[in-house]
């Protein structure tokens, strides 16, 4: 098999996927779209060291690689981001303008959530509650240990849960009992 | 188990890591213990509610037609001096080829003429039309999850009337069928969505063939097949093997009933 057939057998069908991740790191749809483009080139071009069955895991990876190389070249201060730094990000202050503007129905409360989280919690929290892959995969393609995708994890659905944004629409349902 | 030994496992247990000895002493701790599992709940919880609530967005159209495009320009190119070394499938995908050099689509249609008529194994070919289907956007020719309009439509084209289930309830939500081709006859194609997966259902009046496994794995997609008493019915899908199997044995008991 040529890696063109290979490429279009194996990596296409997760062309969903690869959009998805990079629709929520870059949190807007046509940048998203030049990352997953982006990431095909490369795919294509290394598609011979792509091993059977892990080809989602595989292409997710390089998904990932575009996405960050795009980040370091159009918004490189989403990526400098220290750990430290992240906390403060969490907070209704740190939501452009759009987002406060869309953020009026009770059911975008969580996707705005989401949306905010800083990126090193984002992409953790898509790959595993929206992808469902395993913590190794997750580690594969985040290039972090295991542990650490853990500690994410937990500290993204920390973050949600105790979120300003579903805080608030908590707060307005349970007085809106009217 | 107790609490100190239970707690750095709890969330692992909610995302499906803990298993064999351990993830059993967890569950039992689970059910005596109140605080355990308030914080195991709360992750399914979330989980639901992200489901739910937060979007899965799809790659649109227009993108993937922009990457087959890109893709199949690298093809033409390199094809030309790779002609004769056989390309199994490549035919398969070149449905839609619009700017590839006329010499090669030839080259293609020759193959896949040779290609069709050796092709036995009905599997691969259904794997086959799958990845086709998807890659080129259209799973679906009737787009309905109602069964009494996908039935009619397809008993219209072919010369047989398949048994056509919504099993929404049961997590396979009808989204609609296609025509499509299986050891060169055409047949129905039931497409379903299971969460986020695609599952396709090819279904034929039943031949007498050499069995064949019931389940397979072929390019990362799980193919589990059975006979109905009129019909057979194939599926494909990346969704797990024992929960595909199980789907295509419930629509295989239905088939007697119209």
């Amino acid at each position: 098999m040529t890696g063109h057939s290979r490429f279009e057998e194996q990596v296409l069908p997760h062309l969903d996927a690869a959009y998805n991740l990079a629709r929520w790191l870059t949190r807007d749809a046509h940048d998203a779209e030049d990352v997953v483009q982006d990431a095909c080139v490369r795919a294509m071009r290394y598609v011979d060291a792509l091993r059977a069955g892990d080809a989602k895991a595989w292409f997710l990876t390089i998904v990932r690689h575009a996405c960050y190389d795009w980040f370091r070249r159009n918004r490189p201060p989403e990526i400098a981001a220290d750990e430290g730094a992240i906390d403060a990000a969490v907070d209704t202050a740190a939501l452009s303008p759009e987002q406060i503007f869309t953020r009026g129905a009770e059911t975008r409360a969580l996707q705005d959530a989401v949306a905010a989280l800083p990126l090193p919690y984002r992409e953790v929290l898509i790959l595993r509650e929206l992808e469902e892959l395993s913590y190794k995969e997750i580690a594969r393609i985040a290039d972090i240990p295991v542990g650490t995708v853990m500690s994410r994890l937990s500290r993204a659905r920390a973050l949600l849960q105790r979120s300003p944004l579903l805080q608030a629409i908590d707060g307005q349902s349970s007085r809106g009992e009217r | 188990m107790n609490c100190n030994e239970a707690a750095p496992m709890v969330v692992a247990h909610a995302d499906g890591e803990v298993d064999g000895l351990r993830g059993h002493s967890l569950k039992k701790h689970l059910k005596e213990c109140a605080t355990c599992a308030g914080k195991h709940q709360a992750v399914l919880d979330l989980r639901t509610k992200l489901r739910a609530e937060v979007p899965y967005h799809h790659a649109p159209q227009s993108l993937r037609d922009r990457v087959l495009a890109t893709v199949r320009a690298a093809e033409g190119r390199s094809s030309v001096a790779r002609r004769g070394t056989g390309e199994r499938w490549g035919w398969l995908l070149s449905g839609a080829l619009g700017g590839c050099a006329a010499t090669v689509l030839a080259w293609f249609v020759g193959t896949a003429v040779l290609e069709w008529r050796n092709s036995e194994d009905l599997a691969t070919e259904a794997v086959t039309a799958h990845v086709r289907a998807t890659l080129g956007g259209h799973l679906t020719e009737v787009a309905s999850s109602d069964q009494h309009t996908v039935k009619p439509w397809l008993s219209a084209r072919l010369d047989f009337s398949p048994p056509v289930r919504d099993l929404a309830s049961e997590g396979f939500a009808l989204t609609g069928g296609r025509r499509d081709y299986l050891g060169g006859q055409p047949v129905a194609v039931l497409v379903y969505r299971y969460r986020d997966h695609m599952v396709d259902v090819f279904v034929r009046p039943q031949q007498s063939r050499a069995a064949t496994p019931p389940l397979r794995s072929i390019r990362g997609f799980n193919v589990a097949r059975t006979t109905g008493t009129a019909m057979d019915w194939v599926a494909v899908s990346d969704v797990n093997p024992d929960t595909l199997t199980a789907f295509v044995q419930r629509l295989a008991r239905e088939d007697a009933s119209p």
